[in-house]
């Protein structure tokens, strides 16, 4: 069957087929028509064992399988100490499951590359950096033209709402403005999976709902594939078109819920909602089931 | 009345040197000994020293050595501190030996040093090397441990290989804790750079001080310690100027973040 030529992502393309690399800052058409969609991430019986101090293996992750569709919003929602950063570790390379493995793209992730861009609650920013500096960073490693990567690096810190700060070390920032710059920088070097590790766990409930807003704002224009891990319900179920709930520790999967919200969100609007309020009623009660778990073993 | 009080803490550190000549000319006139000349009687045998070209050469002679054998510390120290920072095994291959070198006094080395290398430059520059290195591979090793993992995986996350990271994260990121080592390490060069003289007297400000201290020269002697001290203050003074330039970003005094979200 010859059909019209496909621009950008290729549906359902297996390891072994012709791959084109789509560069990331070459948009499709618009509205480019989402075939069967395609898996991003193949999480497959991931299972993670650590040693703790008192050389006791412990288990953290048990027998992880999920798949995540590419442009999906999907968080991932536990108890702490439940191992859901370690899975978002394991997707970014930075910390290799003792068994399974994880697939981007339909290739095995043997370490850290700039295909998946973490935002860490701690901001990780480099404080020897600017603003500017920090957000230029990773375009410039990747061989961007320094008079190019300063032009998008200052659009990217214009749409993150810190425009006129470009020349500010992190150290002069408030915890909102330096997750901001966290994002922008990870932004800036296009990464085709956004990773974030309770990117908003460390700040105030004002300025985490404020960020939670820009955040869907600027993924609604651009839709990546983002895997966000969190233990605030609330936050899971206004993001996400799935939320992962996992059981405490050993982290297993214990149900997946699809958020069938209509987008763009409104927080207003969504508040009122009462699939919204049943969803987060839901998935609370979810969780109690599993502490109940941690209880009685 | 504003201007007073701003004028104050500069002005502190030389009423404090004042203060301790003061201390020095009543304490030497109350003893009254030879061997303790008045604090006056000292700084007018500063210029004397300063404008023989013998004794000039000497202090450079001194200053040379201490800039070679610094240099040398910091090109290696540096960056052994940094990969035992990052690497358990380097750190448990290189902590024993910092471990058994870090009590013994640098400068008890010198008449065995000396037996290998002679009284020259060489054995003083080495003594003045080894004790420059150990702080400053001591800085370099915990500020390399203190590097926040989640900045690296960042930096991975761009694509920087481990050689990269280790230049352009841990470097920098480490850069307060190593230049606070080296700021010790300067001081400690001069120290060393002294006692090195005294042990192997050939040429130096250490030499002029102890030949003086044999010949009973102690104007000479009160001289020179003016000299030296005066060098600490000199030195220390530039490398601070130097560290707060290269870690503004650092400072506390950008402690205040502003406020919005």
């Amino acid at each position: 069957m010859v059909g019209p030529v496909t621009h950008g992502k290729t549906p359902g393309s297996k390891a072994g087929m012709k791959v084109v690399p789509s560069r990331p800052e070459v948009r499709t058409d618009p509205a480019p028509v989402r075939g069967p969609a395609s898996a991003m991430i193949e999480i497959e019986r991931v299972s993670q064992t650590f040693r703790t101090a008192g050389r006791q293996a412990h288990l953290a992750l048990s027998d992880i399988s999920l798949t995540i569709e590419d442009g999906a919003f999907v968080s991932i929602l536990g108890p702490s100490g439940c191992g859901k950063s370690t899975l978002l570790y394991i997707v970014g390379g930075f910390v290799s499951p003792t068994e399974g493995e994880a697939r981007v793209k339909g290739r095995t992730i043997t370490g850290p590359g700039p295909d998946r861009g973490p935002v860490f609650q701690e901001f990780a920013l480099f404080p020897w950096k600017t603003v500017l500096g920090n957000v230029m960073y990773g375009p410039r490693q990747q061989g961007v033209k320094s008079a190019e990567a300063d032009a998008q690096s200052r659009r990217l810190i214009e749409m993150v709402g810190l425009k006129g700060f470009e020349n500010f070390y992190p150290k002069e920032l408030s915890g909102g403005m330096k997750q901001r710059v966290a994002l922008a920088r990870t932004l800036a070097y296009h990464p085709a999976v956004l990773l974030m590790d309770e990117p908003f766990g460390a700040l105030d409930a004002h300025t985490r709902t404020r960020l939670q807003n820009d955040l869907l704002n600027i993924w609604e224009r651009d839709r990546k594939t983002v895997l966000f891990v969190t233990h605030s319900v609330d936050e899971a179920v206004f993001l996400s078109d799935k939320v992962v709930v996992m059981t405490r520790a050993p982290g297993r999967i214990k149900e997946i819920v699809d958020i069938a919200l209509p987008r763009p969100r409104r927080r207003a609007e969504l508040l009122l909602d009462p699939r919204y309020q049943k969803y987060v009623v839901e998935i609370e009660r979810m969780i109690d089931d599993t502490s109940e778990e941690g209880l009685h073993p | 009345m504003t201007t007073a009080r701003a004028l104050l803490p500069r002005l502190a550190p030389l009423l404090a040197c004042l203060g301790l000549f003061a201390i020095w000319q009543v304490a030497s006139m109350t003893l009254n000994t030879e061997s303790f000349p008045t604090a006056i009687e000292a700084v007018r045998a500063v210029p004397s020293i300063l404008g023989d070209k013998e004794s000039v050469i000497n202090i450079l002679d001194s200053l040379r050595r201490m800039a070679i054998a610094f240099s040398a510390a910091l090109v290696v120290a540096i960056p052994l501190g940094l990969m035992m920072g990052r690497s358990r095994l380097v750190a448990s291959f290189f902590n024993p030996l910092l471990m058994i070198t870090y009590p013994v006094p640098k400068a008890a080395l010198m008449p065995i040093i000396m037996l290998w290398l002679g009284v020259g430059d060489l054995a003083k520059m080495l003594v003045i090397f080894l004790g420059v290195s150990l702080p400053v591979i001591y800085h370099s090793f915990q500020g390399a441990k203190a590097v926040e993992e989640k900045m690296l995986w960042s930096g991975a996350a761009m694509g920087l290989s481990a050689p990269q990271r280790m230049v352009r994260i841990v470097l920098p990121a480490a850069l307060p804790e190593i230049l606070t080592g080296c700021r010790t390490g300067l001081v400690l060069a001069l120290i060393t750079m002294v006692t090195s003289e005294m042990i192997a007297r050939q040429s130096g400000a250490g030499n002029i001080l102890f030949n003086s201290l044999d010949m009973g020269q102690y104007d000479t002697v009160y001289a020179m310690i003016i000299i030296i001290g005066a060098m600490g203050i000199g030195l220390d003074a530039a490398f601070e100027k130097l560290r707060s330039r290269l870690v503004r970003w650092s400072e506390p005094g950008f402690d205040i973040p502003l406020s919005f979200a």
